[in-house]
């Protein structure tokens, strides 16, 4: 039997199996089990779990605010990325520190800092209030999310540091990164498992995305060590789209199924249609993503292998990759149109959060195609698309996992925290200086990508101006997430403390995730605000910018 | 003029709806870059735009390239959110 198929009915053994323990429990072991994990999260952790209170929501928001800075941080990484592969010498005199900057170092940094910096913790974040808040019961272990999130922080910076120095004192960093990254994943599993445990709640579908999501990618390393493909180039490009398909995918399909419920006040579009969102993920090969699997060799600490594609792995590689474009399909169906409910016209268009979502949903299927056709090109051998992996890749990360798990989070930050963004019109606009800078800036730098491809193929030696004027203008351009990620993360931070305070609790039910209150952010009519469901007592809550001049400051009370 | 005479002019001047200042610096802002991109390339044709070792001497060969007015922006702006979380959590 070939790698890719051996590996996966591993993996889809494994997966069907942990659903069934999952749904049924484990039987007289659940209580010992239980005890056992309850006591490893926060007893175990000695003083340490003394340094933080565990309020409700504490571990939501805290993961939140620091994928907050950490958007920030791989933005800026990412910008310096694409300026670099236009003007390489840029940061030559940091070479006087011994630090020689290159373009495709700081990329791999970038992708350390946007996929388990932002994306991650935006993932983990929103799954700590969602899952809890679908199960009606508070999560396991409030301290044990809060402290884990620093320890998650500090993985990540071994992990970027790691990008730029593979060996420090003979040790692999990435690895050492690898190893606290896993620890953090296996206690958020635990913390949600028992959560999971602790409920009678049947659990909506966006919940088992957020559970597959964590559960899916142990499996997956687990699924390659069985079936022998860690040492073969093949193993690992398939452990590499398993780990998409699993943490990535699965979970962002999850927590953006339910802020696109929960924000717009609609329905959720089909249950159906969410359910082929997961059966399609596990059983199908997800494409997006680099054709280089270096990300996954390094953080497993494996070495290097060229990829030997037999004739049916070629086959069921491409088949299974042509079938992702369905859960792909139906998640972004289901978004646009539960946003949508019943006319064409988005609910609550400029609530935070909700553009994000939007935008993310709609990207979704070009470059869910685009990278099909990229990882097809790569498995046939022809090789013909490898020059544009990395754009494609960037551009699947900046335009859809980053808005959608940012959407996400905007959208449960007020429930966790009791208070939403300071300035909805401030969150608006740091969405169109993200969403436009990667938009522009990454597209141009693709038309130069393929500009340069199509020279190369013609064996033209001079390298064409365009091509470099476009990649100029695309790093330029994508300063604006750069400054979007700012705005975002300042508007957070001073809503934590300045905001409006979030007044309703939420109404739950299986299929609607519909708030009790309706946060007005513009002039709306009443039908269109009873068409998302809202009855006589659902309760209007504007939440506009205050217009009001400033005044100074009283510093005491002038007797008249 | 008496004092209620030139309070009625400027309640006569004042605007009805006034854009907001974030608005107005953000134009004013577009608008000066767009004059100094073209008033530059009519004084300097052809030429590279400045880079802050061109502006600032003591800084040549360190900052020689544009990309360190967007790492300094940059760094603005990561120190805005570190004051930012500083100050909110102080304030009184």
């Amino acid at each position: 039997m070939d790698t890719i198929l051996s590996t996966l009915v591993i993996f889809w053994a494994l997966t069907i199996i942990s659903y069934i323990l999952i749904q049924r429990g484990l039987g007289v072991l659940g209580e010992v089990i239980r005890g056992l994990t309850m006591f490893m999260l926060e007893k175990a952790l000695g003083p340490g779990a003394d340094l933080v209170e565990g309020r409700k929501g504490s571990g939501a928001k805290v993961w939140i605010i620091q994928g907050m800075v950490w958007l920030f941080a791989s933005a800026t990484l990412t910008f310096i990325g694409l300026w670099l592969a236009h003007d390489p010498h840029a940061l030559h005199s940091l070479e006087a520190w011994g630090y020689n900057a290159l373009s495709s170092e700081l990329f791999y940094a970038s992708k350390f800092a946007a996929l388990f910096g932002a994306v991650g913790m935006f993932i983990i974040g929103s799954g700590l209030h969602i899952l809890p808040s679908l199960l009606e019961v508070d999560l396991a272990s409030e301290k044990n999310a809060v402290l884990t999130s620093f320890v998650w922080t500090i993985s990540v910076i071994i992990l970027i540091i790691g990008s730029q120095s593979h060996e420090i004192f003979g040790l692999d960093i990435i690895l050492i990164g690898t190893a606290v990254n896993l620890l953090v994943a296996v206690a958020v599993t635990a913390n949600q498992l028992l959560t999971k445990a602790n409920s009678n709640a049947t659990l909506a579908t966006p919940g088992w995305l957020i559970i597959f999501g964590l559960i899916g990618s142990p499996i997956a390393i687990i699924s390659i060590i069985i079936s022998g493909g860690y040492n073969e180039g093949i193993g690992h490009w398939l452990l590499y789209h398993l780990l998409g398909a699993t943490f990535f995918f699965s979970s962002i399909a999850g927590i953006s199924l339910y802020s696109a419920s929960f924000g717009s006040g609609n329905a959720l579009w089909s249950r159906t249609v969410a359910g082929v969102v997961i059966v399609g993920t596990l059983f199908t090969i997800n494409p997006i993503g680099d054709v280089d699997p270096k990300m996954a060799v390094d953080m497993l600490g494996l070495s290097a292998a060229d990829i030997t594609i037999t004739h049916q792995d070629n086959v069921i590689g491409s088949f299974l990759m042509a079938l992702a474009a369905i859960p792909i399909i139906a998640l972004s169906s289901n978004i646009l149109i539960t946003l949508r409910g019943t006319d064409a016209f988005v609910e609550n268009p400029d609530l935070a959060g909700i553009p994000e979502i939007n935008f993310g949903a709609w990207m979704l299927l070009p470059l869910g195609i685009g990278s099909l056709f990229v990882q097809t090109d790569y498995l046939s051998g022809t090789n013909e698309l490898t020059g544009i992996s990395n754009i494609i890749q960037l551009m699947t990360i900046w335009l859809i996992f980053i808005p959608l798990t940012l959407g996400a989070a905007l959208q449960v930050l007020p429930s966790a925290s009791g208070r939403y963004p300071l300035s909805q019109n401030r969150a608006r606009l740091a969405f169109w200086m993200l969403s436009g800078g990667a938009v522009l800036g990454l597209i141009l730098t693709l038309i130069s990508d393929v500009t340069d491809l199509a020279l190369s193929d013609a064996l033209v030696e001079d390298p064409s101006s365009l091509s470099h004027t476009m990649r100029k203008a695309g790093s330029v351009i994508f300063y604006g997430t750069v400054l979007g990620a700012i705005f975002h993360s300042t508007n957070m931070i001073s809503g934590l403390y300045r905001g409006d305070t979030v007044k309703s609790q939420v109404r739950l039910s299986e299929t609607t995730f519909a708030p009790t209150s309706y946060p007005l952010t513009a002039t709306t009519s009443i039908r269109k605000i009873l068409a998302t469901g809202a009855v006589l007592d659902t309760e209007i809550v504007p939440t506009f910018e205050s217009n009001e001049t400033g005044k100074p400051t009283l510093l005491h009370n002038e007797e008249e | 003029m008496s004092n209620d005479g030139s309070g009625k002019i400027g309640q006569f001047l004042q605007g009805e709806k006034e854009p907001s200042s974030s608005w107005v610096i953000l134009v004013i802002g577009i608008a000066s870059a767009l004059i100094f991109l073209v008033i530059y390339n009519i004084l300097y044709p052809g030429q590279d735009l400045p880079v802050l070792s061109s502006l600032l001497p003591m800084f040549e060969g360190v900052f020689d390239s544009g990309i360190w007015f967007f790492i300094l922006g940059a760094m603005i702006g990561a120190f805005a959110i570190l004051g930012t979380i500083l100050t909110e959590a102080t304030i009184e």
